[in-house]
């Protein structure tokens, strides 16, 4: 057990300390934020008033909330991956350096080498993820706080279950790579290109039917609308208070994929949790089967 | 098994596909010697110690080190080994402790045991100041230091170093085996060397040779050198023209005529049979750098094989 809580300590440390790899980590947040400022606030905004019936009057707080919460969920869905995979790098650079071959000269098991990346990257995307996560509850409460006390223990648990599934996902590609190259290969795919497939960059209802279809395959696409949910949950809690009709609401919950359908059948919030946790124990099981046929095949 | 033979590698074989990189290779390392393995880039060596660090399997054969077998028991075996690699392989973005510490952790040794252990490693090897330094940031010697300081870290009872001072300055190189021979005196160790130096190699107690996956010579370096090189003796200020009537191959060499002969005998003989020739002079053996020659028509400088 010290071994696997020493090894663990070992890859924490070296992600925190590679200045390189955190900033690497933190690429897609902060391009999302740039995005942001840039035209996708606006975008966000005009989207909303365009599903609003004419002659509704909103306040801007319900705006803000609304414009902030799909800004942070998209935020919190993509870090949790994108950090997950740069993190879970180290296992490719201990390749690539020979750190691997060093730890391997000693008894250490392979099973536990490969529980240390994996514990060591849950908790290294966790520290950073919980920190973006603080980061957009504090740009709520600025801009448009509508979260309960329930809301923010569900989106910390979304966290949770979003970095298992990003660490798993990436454990088990990364077991694949063995060069720098590929490791930037990679990386530029999953930070340019998870955002897009998950829904975070751009609303699922503005893709075609095809494309639509074919990411309700992908259990990061649930991942993210569960965040989505839990953030913008309130806001359209408080819309219904204060006399948005239902469909009003609706409209604007499907615009942002707080309603997916699966081939024109809504989704549960129950079914997105029983995804992304099948895809989490699915995925588990897949990295320890890999692991354990690479051991035999090593002997 | 023998009771002195600490490392036993029978008939092994390893092939990469359609590369046969080892092949029927037998060899022993007996308790407490310098042992030296040598060969060109791809001659075996690397696949050879790959597999007795349970790195990769062999296709057959046997490995016995410090009497587990390789089949049986893989994590004693690793329990035994302490390895330096060529290139350093330790996280430069830790410091000196960090490393030891994580790498130690490996073996079980941790808490107090692993801070008596440090204690002892920095004390051996002289890095005590450099504990809170990243690794990173040391000189190419110190992080050698700290390369044998990992490798000894569970106390092996042998240490493979793997072209252990390949790229290192000769001040460096000649620390490092101040400190590999103070190991070998305090704590009996046994040294497993590959290195492409053959004044390295000459001090070694016996000495292997690979070529082609397959051995073609071994001995020490005494052995090696009776039977694949010849004596030489250069002479000083001696008439070329009469030395080269002598009848042995000869040959200018930095002022002197070197003359070569089969043996020290012919050498003691020749100078006896020709006492106004042989004023100034003096005998000496062919060199490792000959034996290799002899034994594989290449030759090894820094790496490659010419």
């Amino acid at each position: 057990m010290s071994t696997f809580l020493y090894l663990t300590k070992r890859n924490i440390k070296l992600f925190l300390k590679d200045k390189g790899m955190v900033f690497t980590s933190l690429i897609t947040p902060l391009i999302l934020l740039v995005l942001f400022a840039t035209f996708l606030a606006n975008v966000y905004r005009d989207t909303f008033k365009q599903n609003l019936p004419e002659g509704f009057e909103v306040s801007d707080k319900i705006i803000s909330g609304l414009v902030g919460g799909e800004l942070c969920s998209s935020l919190i869905a993509v870090s949790c991956v994108t950090v997950a995979f740069c993190a879970n790098f180290l296992m490719v650079q201990d390749k690539v350096n020979g750190a691997r071959d060093d730890l391997l000269t000693s008894p250490v098991k392979q099973s536990t080498l490969a529980l240390a990346y994996y514990a060591a990257t849950v908790i290294s995307t966790l520290v950073i993820c919980l920190i973006a996560t603080a980061l957009c509850f504090v740009y709520l409460a600025i801009t448009g706080w509508f979260l309960t006390f329930a809301d923010v223990m569900l989106i910390l648990s979304d966290v949770v279950i979003l970095t298992l599934f990003g660490t798993v996902l990436s454990a088990i590609i990364n077991t694949f790579l063995s060069s720098q190259g590929q490791i930037t290969a990679v990386g530029t795919i999953v930070s340019a290109g998870y955002g897009f497939i998950c829904g975070a960059y751009m609303p699922l209802s503005q893709f075609g039917a095809v494309v639509r279809n074919a990411v309700m395959f992908l259990p990061g696409t649930y991942g993210t609308s569960l965040v989505r949910n839990h953030m913008m949950g309130g806001v359209f809690k408080e819309m219904t208070d204060i006399g948005f009709p239902a469909e009003v609401v609706k409209g604007i919950s499907d615009s942002v994929d707080c309603n997916l359908y699966f081939f024109d059948k809504s989704v549960s919030i129950g079914v997105m949790y029983a995804v992304m946790l099948a895809a989490v124990a699915l995925l588990v099981g897949v990295y320890v089967a890999i692991n354990f046929i690479r051991g035999k095949k090593a002997k | 098994m023998d009771s002195e033979k600490i490392i036993e590698i029978r008939n092994l074989n390893k092939t990469y596909k359609d590369v046969h990189a080892v092949r029927d290779l037998s060899f022993s390392v007996r308790k407490g010697e310098l042992f030296a393995f040598l060969g060109v880039n791809g001659a075996g060596k690397s696949t050879t110690i790959s597999i007795m660090c349970g790195k990769i399997s062999k296709d057959s054969g046997s490995v016995i080190i410090n009497g587990a077998d390789a089949d049986g028991a893989p994590a004693r075996i690793k329990s035994s080994l302490g390895v330096v690699f060529q290139n350093s392989a330790l996280d430069k973005h830790l410091t000196v402790y960090d490393n030891l510490q994580s790498r130690a952790a490996l073996y079980g040794i941790t808490g107090d045991n692993f801070k008596a252990r440090f204690k002892e490693l920095s004390e051996l090897l002289h890095f005590a100041d450099l504990s809170k330094r990243s690794l990173g940031k040391l000189s190419g010697g110190q992080r050698r230091r700290i390369d044998i300081a990992r490798a000894l870290v569970h106390k092996p009872e042998i240490l493979i170093l793997d072209e252990p001072t390949t790229g290192l300055d000769p001040q460096t190189r000649k620390l490092l085996w101040q400190v590999v021979s103070d190991l070998r005196e305090r704590e009996g160790l046994t040294v497993f060397l590959t290195t492409h130096y053959m004044e390295e190699a000459a001090d070694a107690d016996y000495v292997v040779i690979l070529d082609g996956g397959k051995k073609v010579a071994e001995g020490t370096p005494l052995e090696l050198k009776n039977a694949y090189t010849h004596d030489y003796i250069n002479v000083y200020g001696g008439d070329t023209a009469k030395l080269t009537a002598l009848g042995y191959p000869c040959r200018e060499v930095g002022g002197a005529v070197r003359i070569s002969v089969p043996d020290t005998a012919h050498a003691a003989a020749l100078i006896a049979e020709h006492r106004e020739l042989f004023t100034d002079f003096e005998i000496f053996k062919g060199n490792m750098d000959d034996v290799f020659l002899a034994v594989t028509g290449k030759e090894l400088t820094g790496g490659e094989a010419l």
